[in-house]
């Protein structure tokens, strides 16, 4: 997935080459970015592709030069992308976003493509109120009415499908 | 998390301007580390004359050797599994795995040279617990500098899995503890060293287990 350059321009950065490193960081905030139109609502990607970003810089001392790169960007953004799924959980909804088929419309859609994928992968009463509540923004009682699950049950699925979605991803050798 | 979302361009800047050198972390200086303090606080521990004072004797005991090999596998297998989990790309997981084998294998090998004793009969006496809760504290602080080295290699560290480091963390720390205080335990009886051991050694596993995660997010 990494351009062969970042492993070298990661150990420029670590040397303190600030002109390498905001070149790198470029590179990886477009890179991130793809990353998380595939994998979450595009309400969350821009906050993802910061927030990897920042721990990135943090823990940039963690990068071993002799170990790819690439798969210590790709562990990150992983972990970080675990970290919004759990988010997920305690937040009642994500905002909908209104520019949705605009400019990034085709992004959009493989974002729900793929998410779609991960979801199948769920319990049918798990998916069906996490589409409902977290990517379509419809309140608990609303999707108490139209799944025909008590609210409580509607909570409960919530979570243990959320649960689940992380724990699926964190099993995964997912890289790329 | 950000506070405020900048553009993409706006918050490169900033960490561009905010670059200093590091010096890259490396598996290898973690573990040497962390050796380093374990054995420094066992050359203390000898040096304060807590041996038991029949080592000699000890020594020719197979369940002396029985734990203290187990103990010392156990603290190595599950150090190695914490520090290599300090890498964003390394997982505890496989590590973890290792542990529960062989503390099963450990306690067969122990069930094993128990056969001969004198059964379950006396088992409130073999337990012996007034002297057990002693060794249990004793065990808990005898962990207590491996915890907080660990503790600190992982923070500063990148675990993105960090429920299994603090098990890993926990068991290495718990492990190594016990290592040292088998220097200083009178009992030789596997029945006596299982149940105590494994008490102190899961007491701290799970103390880590609640508070590493929390204190290592990042």
């Amino acid at each position: 997935m990494a351009e062969p350059d970042w492993d070298r321009m990661m150990q420029a950065a670590q040397a303190g080459d600030a002109d390498s490193y905001r070149r790198l960081l470029g590179e990886v905030g477009a890179w991130l970015r793809r990353y998380y139109h595939r994998r979450l609502p595009p309400a969350m990607v821009d906050d993802a592709v910061q927030d990897t970003l920042l721990a990135v810089h943090e823990k940039r001392h963690t990068y071993d030069p002799a170990r790819p790169f690439g798969a210590w960007l790709g562990a990150i953004a992983r972990y970080k992308w675990i970290d919004r799924l759990r988010a997920m959980k305690s937040h009642p909804s994500v905002e909908l976003d209104e520019n949705l088929p605009v400019p990034g419309h085709e992004e959009a859609v493989s974002s729900a493509v793929s998410l779609e994928r991960l979801l199948a992968e769920l319990k049918p009463a798990q998916a069906d109120v996490i589409r409902l509540v977290k990517l379509q923004g419809f309140s608990i009682m609303e999707a108490s009415h139209r799944t025909g699950q008590t609210m409580s049950l509607v909570k409960v699925n919530i979570h243990r499908g959320l649960a689940r979605l992380s724990a699926m991803i964190r099993s995964r050798n997912d890289a790329g | 998390m950000p506070d405020e979302l900048l553009p993409d361009d706006l918050l490169i800047d900033r960490l561009a301007a905010d670059l200093k050198p590091v010096r890259p972390r490396t598996n290898g200086r973690d573990g040497l580390l962390v050796g380093a303090l374990c054995i420094l606080e066992l050359a203390l521990f000898l040096l304060t004359g807590a041996m038991r004072p029949d080592m000699p004797v000890a020594m020719h005991h197979p369940s002396f050797w029985w734990k203290l090999t187990s103990l010392g596998l156990i603290a190595a297998v599950s150090g190695t599994a914490s520090v290599v989990s300090f890498h964003p790309a390394g997982s505890p997981r496989r590590g973890i795995r290792w542990v529960l084998a062989i503390v099963l294998a450990c306690l067969a090998v122990g069930w094993g040279l128990d056969s001969g004793r004198a059964g379950w009969a006396a088992l409130d006496a073999r337990l012996d617990w007034r002297h057990g809760v002693q060794c249990l504290v004793k065990m808990l602080l005898l962990a207590l500098p491996a915890v907080a080295g660990l503790a600190v290699l992982m923070r500063r560290g990148a675990p993105t899995d960090r429920s299994g480091t603090a098990w890993s963390v926990g068991i290495a720390a718990a492990a190594w503890g016990a290592f040292v205080f088998v220097f200083a335990c009178p009992s030789d009886d596997p029945l006596y060293i299982a149940f105590w051991y494994m008490l102190a050694c899961l007491s701290v596993a799970v103390v880590s287990r609640l508070l590493l995660p929390v204190l290592a997010r990042w």
